[in-house]
Parts: C-alpha cells; structure tokens; sequence
C-alpha cells in the first residue's frame, strides 16, 4: 500500500515518565477511528528507548523520517492531521539543534546521532519492543540458526574470540575466552546467565536494550548456550526493572511460540530455554559470584576466586556470566563477521560502548559510540555540552566505583585500558558530567556513602575500609578535616583496594583516589582554609553579592527561605551572611550570577 | 609440584592452597577468620600475599588461593606490610579490647589510628566463622543480618531460635570472643537462651547440652551414635583414651574397638 506510514512511539522508561503511553493510546484512538475515511494505515509502535531522553517524549514517523520531541497527548490530532494524513511536518514539535543552529526534521541528522554507531542499540527505538515478528522482520534469530546450522561449537567461540569482544559489564575481560574456559570444564550441566542487575546511579543502558530489544539478549545467550553446551539460561534483572522483566517474559514466551527455544530448536536438536530470576535488590548482586547466590537462593554476597564461575558457577556447575550489552553484540557479530566487528573501535578494544550520558548535561540520553571516541566527543558532540553555561569539571565513568576525569584529559581515547590508567574504569557505562559547581570532595563523598550502604560487609577491608574513609570525608566537608588527612585516605583506600575480596571493594576507593589525584586543591582548600571554592558544603561556604554585577532583579529575595537578602528595585542587594543558611537557592537563581562564593 | 616462598621452595600437592603449604613449613601468614575444620572463608583479608605467576603479580588471599607448579610467594614485602598494618589498625577500631588482635598489633608492629575513635564496646570482626561453624553442624541457628556497616550476627529476627542446641561451637571458633555464652548453677546461655547442661560420666563436671548430645547422635547415627566417650566431657575422654594406651592398647586396636 502505498500511504503506509508507521509511528514509532518511545515507550522507554523515560518517555513512560513523560506520558509517552498516553500519547501511544491517544494515537491508537484517533487512528482507529480514522481508518474508516482516510486511505492511511499507520502501524503505531511502542518501542525502546530512541537515545534522547531529555527530549522526551518522542516520537518518530516513518518512511517520512520526522522526529518530534517533547510531544504531548494535545498534540496528537495534530500529528495525525498534519503528518499522517497529509505529509507535513510540524516545526514547532522538531528538534532544535544548537550545534547546527537549526530545527532538524530526522533524529538521523541530528548532532547527537552523528558521532553514534549503534550495534547494541541497533533496534531500540526502531521496532516494536514486545514484538518478535518485529525482531524476526530485522533480521533477528538469523544468527541463532546461522551457528545451528552451519557451524560448529568451536567454530562459534573462534568467532567471537577472533571478534575481540570484551565483557560490557565493567571488568572488559574477553568473552570469547571466557567461553572458551567454560568450553572446556567438565560437567553434565553448564549454565548461561545474562546479568541485568545495572545497579550503577544513573546509568540505564542494560535497562534500555532488555526493554527495548529483549530478543536480542535471548539470542546471544542461545547461541553462547550452542558454543559452551548449555541448554539452561537465566536472566538475572534488577527488581525494580519492571518494564524489563515484563518484555524478558513475553520475549521468552514468544520465542517458544517460535520454537526459538525449546527443545530442537531450528530443527537442530540442540535444545535451550531461558527463565527470569527477579534481582535480590542488593548492589552486590551485580558481582557475578554474588549474582549466582543469589539464583541459588542464598544471601547475594561473593566467594573468593578462583574457582572462577566458568568453571564452577552455579550449583557447582560451568557458567557463562556476560552483561546484557555483551549479549546484545554476540547475534551482530555471528551475523556481520568478527573481522567487520573487530575494525571498529580501538587496538584493544573492539566493537562500541554504550554510555548512559547524565549530569550536567544538555542532551542526557543513551549514547552508543565506537570505542577509542575522545570524551571531548562524546561531551561535546553528542552531549551538547555542560548544561546551564556553566563550565566543565569533570566527567566520571564507571559509575559510583568509577573515577573523575578532568577537563585535562578530555582528549583520552576512551576504551577498558585508558580508562584505567586514569584511576577510572569503564564500568557498566555511567558517565556523569560534572560542571564547576560540584564540589569534587563532596561528589567523592556521596558516593562512598552509596558503597558503605551498599558493600555487603562480608570482608573487612571494605566494610571497615570505607566507612573510616567517609568518616574522614564527612569530617572534611564539615570543617574537620585535619592535616594528614590525604594521605590517610590514600593509604586505606590502596588497601581496600588491593584487600577486598570481590570488585565492589576493589573499587570503591577510586572516586576518592581519582579526586585527590585531580582535584587535590579542592581538598586543601577544605581542610587548610575551611573553604568549600564550589560553594556546595554548607559550613564552608560563605555566599556574597557581588554589587558590581547584581541587576537588583529581585530574583534571589523571593526564592531565599530566611529572608536574609534585601535590596531596593534595579539596585544591587544585600545578602545578610548572619541569617544566611548557605542553601545556594539565590545562587542557582541568579541569571547574572552575582551570588558569589568567599 | 613445588612453589617457593619468600625466596625458599617447599613441596606442594595440586589442589592446595597457599596457606597450606605456608603453615606446614612454618612460614608465617597471620589470619583471624581461618579455621582448619572451616577453611575457605576469605573475609579477613589479612592472609594476602603477593603472588608472582606466568608472568603476572597478583595479591590474593592465601587461604583460598590454589598452588600452581613453579608459584613464587611473597609474605612479607614491603607492598604486602604496609596494607597489612592499615588492616590491622581498622581491626583495632572494630574490636580493640581482643587479646587476638592486640598481640597482632604488637607482632607487626601497629600503631592506632590517631584520627579515627576505637569502638571499645564492639569485639565481633563479622568474619563469619560462627555462622559457618553453625551451618556445618547442620543447625543454621544463626546468620549474618543486615548489609555493610550495619551487618551483624544474629539468630532469625534477633529472636531465641528453635533451631540452637546451645553446643557454643559459634564461641568456640570466634578468634575475638565476641559471642557471649555463660555458665551459672547448671544452666547456659548463649543466643538469649537458656539450657540445662549435662553432667560428664565420670567426673560430674558439667560439659555439654543434652539439645547438642541429641544432635551429635543424630549425626552420627544408632551404631557410632551410642558409644559411651558421648557422655564424656573433653578431659575425660583424653583421659580414658590414655588409659587406653598405657595399658598397651594399641591404637589400631583402639579404632577397630570404635568401629565396632
């Protein structure tokens, strides 16, 4: 048919947030009733997240190509009129892109996708995410009866191995060896599990692929089953991933339906099923000898290694454990080749890397690039740059056992081992942006309050390690801090990070490190001078206004809860440091920015 | 197989961990959370030892840390002492009145922490070994609770538990004493529960509960279960035994007896 248009709505949980599923039943309701006058048929989609959240929600109309953002239920008989019916596109609900100063039709063009290669992502966005005629339409499963039917275990391994994939769940180890070690154990029963326990703040990636593109992950994990001899999977997702476990389910149902899984599957004989395990909701899950407790039944807590999980896993037995990202690129690379997969990135790490983009941030978002991008790129192209006009600080990767890189060494190449040698790690894939009002001691601080709240409390290194090293934070941020201080935190946070048992411990020191490292004078200015220089730690802070600059606009008087700035109308104000509480308020207020830190 | 330990090589079996060989040739790796009868814990930390093998430098904890043919073993470089004496300074802000701890302090030369405060009124390190003395004894009375910092050990909900036979086997492995168990006029309590003890056969001495006399005849069924040394206590049951032999018993015959 010729006006066959299809609308694919953002049902991502970001978008959900924004109401986006209002817009789907909006649209669904104003279509059907279309239907009978109008030759249109529009297939309308709810699909994973398209990339862009702080736009959303979105929605996107093929073949047209246009992209509006920021939609809302009063917009869509307006869409159905103008854009479906007719083949126009509406301006006001277009994407205006500061770095093209233009409004962009397509989120193809726009600045934000220009720098992304997406392989993991390929599909979020782009088909219905509770549809496996959808997936089987792109191509999907193609792999699973590729390696079934034409290749042997050992073939399937070489590929990945020759692919030079590597674990998207942080510790970057090479699948394909990974594999190859569970391979060779011993054992009646092996086992696969996908770990979707994403448990970092802020990042969503492993989010966004199981709900966006559940099959994906299902059909890595089959063929990984096919390589290693595993007829049982498990997909390990974080309690509070609903709408993931919800797609998961209805993915592993529709694929039995296909005979997809199952018993001889494509007719090969080979025989694979998949089940949810629910998160135990602990960050420590995440580990993978804590992840395989947990299935068990028992608390989520590690045991030592070796023996590593590939060759004594769960129950005892042989077990292959790869993050969802790591799952999602196993179906491309048996499909497209490894020697395709493993010319894009960088000399040691191949393939692209899917970074949750927060912070301080204009465009927040789900970016995938090509491994060795320069984070200027990712920042500045693809992010938009710092929010606000503010200036840049520092970007953390790896989430809250990730370091923070300073403006310095924004022209890293970023990939498992730069990342590294910076006291930072890639993680899971967080990446916070920081600007100029974050106070480095006070960011390491938070986040090591996360891990003392989150670390298991098995070992000692880590339970004991980190609660002094937030004592001794706490006690600078509050003005207590004392000489000697710094190198008290490097020596316990090099034990805690050479002690722990398991890689929560092993990294929970690196935010701080990183920070002393970068941002030592911020940390001398708290415990030499009592002066927090961002103005965020309250009893170090004194806020003035700077007369020079004050417009007398009245702003900051009306947001201050104590009433300790006055001023007459268009002339400078004062602000009253006795009664002032330092809540930063008229600060963040100001659009001149003559709220100043002493 | 052989390994080398801080410069001198000593035979090794396959399957051993590095703390095996260490402590049969007397090679010193202090540990709190080790126990011989409940090995593999891991949660001390304070067996690590620097590891140099195929090429790579590791520190890794000796008690769980297999052998491999050729292994190089450091226990006492400088990279392994100074973190070692860190660890030993947290420990002593976590149970600094424990004999165990103290002397560890003064055998590597510790120094406390100026800067941080002692806990006086703590003594557990939470290193678990009750717990997995418990659960190997098969009663599972208690378990650690909570998370991080506000993990502890405890019985379900803190509530006396039905499953404790009061054996004071979880007191009897802690290397910091920390687990609270008294004996007054024939009664103990551990757990916020009290039982009545038994008397020894021969010396009247109280030694035992009959809840754990039970649960020790259970485990080793009717044929060994009933044998008389059961109703002794410790001293006694050495005491026959070298009866036994100096009467010139033999000690195959000894064990053939029990067999029977």
């Amino acid at each position: 048919m010729q006006n066959k248009k299809t609308i694919f709505v953002c049902c991502g949980t970001g978008c959900q947030a924004n109401g986006s599923m209002k817009i789907y039943q909006a649209l669904l309701e104003a279509i059907s009733g279309l239907n009978l006058k109008v030759e249109v048929v529009a297939d309308i989609k709810k699909t994973g997240c398209h990339g862009l959240c702080q736009k959303g929600p979105l929605v996107h109309i093929a073949p047209q190509e246009i992209t509006y953002i920021h939609v809302k239920t009063a917009d869509v008989p307006e869409i159905i009129e103008r854009s479906i019916i007719k083949d126009e596109v509406i301006d006001r609900l277009l994407y205006f892109d500061k770095q093209q100063n233009a409004k962009i039709q397509s989120k193809s063009d726009w600045t934000f996708e220009k720098k992304q290669y997406r392989i993991a992502l390929r599909h979020c966005g782009g088909i219905a995410n509770d549809s496996i005629d959808d997936y089987i339409a792109k191509g999907g499963y193609q792999a699973l009866e590729k390696v079934l039917k034409t290749m042997t275990a050992q073939q399937v391994i070489d590929e990945i191995k020759k692919s030079g994939l590597r674990g998207r769940g942080g510790g970057g180890f090479p699948t394909g060896l990974k594999w190859t070690f569970a391979a060779k154990a011993q054992g009646d029963v092996k086992y696969v599990i996908c770990n979707g326990d994403e448990g970092d703040p802020g990042a969503f990636m492993d989010r966004s692929i199981m709900e966006g593109d559940p099959h994906t992950v299902l059909e890595g994990m089959a063929i990984c089953g096919y390589a290693i001899g595993a007829n049982q999977g498990f997909l390990y997702i974080r309690d509070e991933y609903g709408l993931a476990v919800e797609n998961m389910r209805k993915a592993i149902a529709d694929a039995h339906s296909k005979g997809l899984l199952g018993e001889n599957i494509c007719g090969s004989g080979f025989a694979f099923d998949a089940e949810v395990v629910r998160g135990g909701g602990a960050f420590v899950c995440g580990e993978e000898t804590s992840l395989i407790h947990s299935i068990e039944g028992s608390t989520g807590e590690p045991t030592p290694k070796p023996p590593f999980p590939a060759n004594q896993g769960l129950w005892g037995k042989p077990t292959i454990i790869n993050n969802v990202e790591t799952w999602a690129n196993v179906p491309v690379i048996i499909n497209k080749g490894a020697d395709w997969f493993a010319s894009i990135g960088s000399e040691k790490s191949k393939g692209t890397k899917v970074f949750a983009l927060v912070g301080k941030i204009n465009n927040t978002g789900l970016v995938e690039v090509p491994m060795g991008i320069k984070l200027r790129e990712i920042i500045y192209d693809i992010g938009g740059g710092v929010g606000k006009n503010r200036k840049f600080k520092a970007v953390q990767t790896g989430g809250p056992s990730g370091g923070c890189i300073p403006e310095s060494k924004l022209d890293l190449p970023i990939d498992y081992d730069s990342l590294i040698a910076e006291g930072s790690m890639m993680g899971s894939g967080g990446m916070i942006v920081i600007d100029d009002r974050t106070c480095m001691v006070e960011f390491a601080r938070y986040y090591l309050k996360f891990l003392s709240e989150e670390s298991c409390g098995k070992c000692v290194p880590c339970r004991e390690g980190i609660k002094s090293m937030l004592k001794i934070l706490s006690d600078i941020c509050e003005g207590r801090g004392q000489a000697g201080d710094i190198e008290l935190l490097e020596q316990i946070g090099a034990m805690v990070k050479a002690n722990s048992l398991c890689g929560l411990g092993k990294t929970a020191p690196n935010p701080v490190l990183s920070n002393i490292a970068n941002f030592r004078d911020e940390f001398d200015a708290h415990i030499n001078d009592k002066r927090c220089p961002a103005g965020v730690c309250k009893n170090l802070t004194k806020l003035y206004i700077d007369k020079e600059v004050c417009i007398g606009c009245g702003l900051c008087v009306k947001v201050c809860p104590v009433g300790a700035i006055s001023g007459d109308k268009k002339q400078p104000h004062i602000l009253d440091e006795a009664k002032c509480v330092n809540c930063g308020s008229c600060r963040e207020r100001c659009a001149v920015d003559a709220v100043r830190v002493r | 197989m052989q390994i080398i330990i801080n410069g001198k090589t000593y035979a090794a079996n396959p399957g051993e961990k590095i703390l095996d060989v260490a402590r049969r040739n007397l090679v010193e790796i202090p540990t709190l959370c080790h126990s011989e009868a409940l090995p593999g814990l891991a949660s001390c930390r304070l067996c690590m030892v620097e590891v140099h093998e195929s090429g790579r430098t590791q520190e890794v904890a000796a008690c769980t840390y297999p052998v491999s043919d050729g292994m190089e073993v450091v226990t006492n470089s400088e990279m392994i002492t100074a973190k070692r004496k860190i660890l030993l300074a947290l420990y002593n802000l976590i149970a600094p009145n424990s004999e165990r701890i103290k002397g560890l302090m003064t055998r590597y030369h510790v120094k406390p922490f100026d800067r941080l405060q002692a806990d006086a009124e703590s003594k557990c390190i939470l290193c678990g070994l009750c717990v997995k003395a418990c659960e190997e004894l098969g009663t599972n009375a208690i378990s650690t609770l909570f998370r991080g910092t506000k993990k502890k050990i405890g019985t379900a909900f803190e509530q006396p538990a039905a499953e404790c036979i009061g054996c004071g086997s979880c007191a009897s492995v802690c290397p910091t004493q920390a687990i609270e168990m008294t004996e007054a006029d024939g009664k103990r309590t551990i757990w916020d529960k009290t039982f009545d003890l038994q008397r020894c056969q021969d010396c009247g001495e109280y030694y035992t509960t009959p809840e754990a006399l039970a649960h020790v005849r259970q485990k080793l069924g009717e044929t060994v279960g009933n044998i008389e040394e059961l109703q002794l206590c410790d001293y006694c049951k050495n005491r026959r035994t070298a009866e036994k032999l100096k009467d010139g018993l033999r000690l195959n015959e000894l064990f053939a007896a029990k067999a029977k």
